[in-house]
């Protein structure tokens, strides 16, 4: 061809850089072998962490080409970058010729295509074409697909395919990879990612969003009711589990009082996931006063080593605790402190309230338990973009499907007179990919169409 | 604990079913590896019950939970899967002379396993998700089907190398044609592949619903799209360059290498969130 011998302008080679496979595949290994770095260098972490690793001149190196960020690293989002062009360049380039193919198959069975095809097979039988081509055709649609016929200078083509969608599999996978991304960066630059922890009873209407200095607000405010953990018999966490209700001037618009790991609450798109938690404060210990009678004089909220005057009385103070005393439960460790007395130390059980009687003081503590306030901590996300990413992975699947297990199979047949006046037939077939079963496929439709008799 | 007992039968059944496929080989002997069949037929159905048996254990201690959320479990599905798989393939291909590089692998895989800590343990949070279903099942069959090919990209090498000196005789004169073992190589990655790709967008579903971050670059999840890609790669120089035989052969093994640093690699070397406790 003469186009051939034009020596390639810039653009040209440009061009031919971008829609080459071979750039794919390098790109796929060093896109690959990059990644590992990132694994093997712990990411993101405080710099005096690296230091304590590495030698100086090491940490600035790795440092300065973003080793310790390298999946943000300017040279990593270049990767991507050339990875996403050349897939968008090789799909502009082929997808034409592709779809001409698909448009306009070649439905005349001629002698250069015979030649290049696997599966033939000829035969005579007396005869007319037009009686035998309808009579094929029937046969080749229940047999395999219905035809197309063309008739040409007294021979008829029957023509027949099935899978073509097969042809589209790669273009939908690759496709599928840029709508991810696209869903990536939507998510990116609309969405946000904030951590946020909530002390039970308190509430939060902005988060401080990860990465920055930013703090997002939330246009609505959550609050934190309550937050308890269960365990299992054997002690290991069964369950994370906050109580979230979501307010709007002042008036509440939504409760959910499980939000646990894998159970996020959802308001207006933004996304609570129960994350972590902990101890807000000090635990108070709750000690009931009573009278030597027995009538009750209310309920103290007992600080660590605070000591909580009681009028007329003294102080008491509450200085240990212990989960389970001597076997017997929970206990508090008590000091009572009265004017012109000895100091008097002593341990009130939760399971005898009656205990403290013995004293014979003129009031009676008994310990209600340890109050433990806590808070939970949420991951708070947004992204506008993850449905679309969600899009592009069924894309994904579908498009892999396509591409490895249907296969476009075409099936010609050519009716001509042949010299001694009898019908001359030609059944040939072909498959873009796996062949064995195709043979296996073309011997029955040779059988179906063979038995049609006139 | 049965459930132990059986597992411990099954590693055993694939100790005798690798040793008469290797003894086949070398005996030159159809009986003896069709008495590997047997065995691996066997073992699959010992194996099946065993994890059935763990499935109900679980319940009885008041955890019931699907067996495949530990080290010792993964392990234990691992080669039940490549158990499977070869079964198949040797069904398909109507040669038994794979099983001498497969099985090897699904018992190296239970004696690794039986190693470990074998107690059910009730699941932590993170864990505690439907996804866990469709995310380790569609993984592990990834796995054993990249195991599979890997083991035949191994035989391909053997027997290549065997073609090229232009001898047959011997125990690699024994094996599949290089042309069967090519094809059984790419044909275990295109099936080991969309599942791979389902395994990576089901935990990307999982940790979004759990953290609402659908990809972080933990290390666990970077492997996985470093096996993604280096098949990925594979399949473009089989599909568009024409990459056959030993190069084919050898992007197979190095995927295979990347899988088994993905899978076990990142929990025993690196940190992250697979091998973390609590949300």
């Amino acid at each position: 061809m003469p186009d051939d011998k034009r020596a390639p302008s810039p653009m040209d080679r440009v061009w031919d850089f971008f829609i080459s496979v071979k750039l794919a595949i390098i790109t796929l290994i060093v896109l690959a072998v990059t990644s590992i770095f990132g694994t093997i260098i712990e990411q993101n972490q405080p710099p005096e962490k690296y230091h304590q690793i590495y030698e100086d001149w090491a940490f600035a190196l790795m440092d300065r080409i973003n080793l310790f960020d390298m999946y943000h690293a300017w040279w990593f989002l270049l990767l991507l970058v050339l990875f996403t062009v050349n897939l968008a360049c090789c799909t502009i380039d082929r997808f034409p010729r592709m779809w001409k193919v698909v448009r306009n198959p070649r439905t005349k069975l001629d002698g250069n295509l015979e030649k290049t095809l696997s599966q033939v097979d000829r035969w005579k039988k007396k005869g007319t074409v037009p009686d035998w081509a309808s009579k094929y055709a029937e046969a080749l649609s229940s047999a395999f697909a219905k035809p197309v016929a063309t008739e040409e200078g007294g021979e008829v083509h029957l023509y027949a395919e099935s899978g073509v969608a097969s042809r589209f599999g790669v273009y939908v996978t690759h496709l599928s990879i840029i709508i991810i991304f696209i869903g990536a960066i939507v998510g990116n630059v609309l969405g946000f990612k904030g951590y946020v922890n909530i002390p039970e009873g308190e509430s939060v209407s902005q988060v401080p969003v990860r990465g920055g200095s930013r703090v997002q607000e939330l246009g609505f405010t959550v609050r934190c009711n309550s937050f308890r953990v269960e365990t299992y018999p054997s002690g290991q966490p069964k369950a994370y589990i906050s109580d979230l209700t979501v307010l709007e001037g002042g008036r509440e618009v939504l409760r959910k009082k499980d939000v646990v790991v894998n159970d996020p609450l959802q308001y207006k798109g933004i996304w609570f996931y129960q994350s972590s938690y902990g101890q807000a404060g000090g635990a108070t210990a709750q000690v009931a006063v009573r009278k030597a009678d027995g009538s009750p004089m209310g309920t103290l909220a007992l600080p660590p080593n605070e000591p909580m005057r009681i009028e007329g009385y003294g102080t008491v103070r509450g200085v240990n605790y212990d989960q389970n005393l001597q076997g017997n439960g929970p206990a508090l460790q008590l000091v009572v402190d009265r004017p012109g007395k000895p100091s008097a130390e002593f341990w009130v059980y939760q399971s005898r309230p009656d205990l403290d009687r013995q004293r014979n003081d003129s009031l009676v503590f008994s310990f209600s338990g340890l109050n433990v306030r806590q808070f939970t901590g949420l991951q708070v996300a947004k992204d506008p973009g993850v449905n679309v990413v969600w899009l592009g992975c069924a894309l994904m699947v579908v498009g892999i499907i396509m591409a490895f297990f249907l296969s476009h199979q075409r099936v010609w047949v050519r009716l001509s007179k042949s010299q001694d006046g009898r019908v001359e037939v030609v059944l040939a077939g072909a498959a873009s990919r796996n062949r064995l079963a195709f043979e296996k496929r073309f011997e029955k439709i040779q059988t179906g169409v063979k038995a049609a008799e006139l | 604990m049965s459930n132990v007992i059986l597992f411990n039968l099954t590693t055993v059944l694939f100790g005798v079913a690798s040793a008469l496929y290797i003894g086949a080989l070398y005996a030159n002997n159809e009986k003896i590896s069709a008495f590997g069949t047997w065995v691996c037929v066997l073992a699959a159905v010992v194996s099946t019950a065993a994890l059935g048996v763990r499935w109900y254990e679980s319940y009885q201690m008041g955890i019931g939970r699907i067996p495949v959320t530990n080290l010792y479990e993964s392990l234990v599905f691992f080669a039940w899967s490549i158990n499977l798989f070869y079964l198949v393939v040797e069904r398909k291909y109507g040669s038994r002379t794979f099983g001498a590089f497969v099985m090897p692998i699904a018992f190296a895989t239970m004696l690794f396993a039986i190693k470990g800590d074998s107690s059910i343990q009730p699941l932590v949070p993170a864990l505690q998700s439907y996804w866990l279903h469709a995310h380790v099942i569609t993984c592990f069959v990834g796995y054993a089907a990249f195991a599979v090919s890997a083991g035949a990209a191994l035989m391909y090498l053997l027997k290549a190398k065997q073609e090229e000196a232009k001898v047959s005789a011997g125990v690699i004169g024994l094996l599949p044609a290089c042309k069967t073992l090519d094809d059984l190589v790419y044909r275990s990655i295109i099936w080991g592949f969309p599942f791979l790709t389902a395994g990576i967008i089901t935990g990307a579903a999982w940790a979004n619903y759990a953290w609402g971050t659908y990809w972080s670059w933990d290390p666990k999840e970077t492997w996985s799209l470093i096996v993604w890609l280096v098949y990925a790669a594979f399949l473009h120089a089989r599909i568009t360059r024409g990459w056959y035989g030993k190069r084919a052969a050898i992007l197979s093994i190095a995927g295979f290498l990347a899988t088994v640093m993905c899978y076990l690699g990142v929990n025993l070397v690196l940190s992250g969130l697979h091998s973390y406790g609590g949300g």
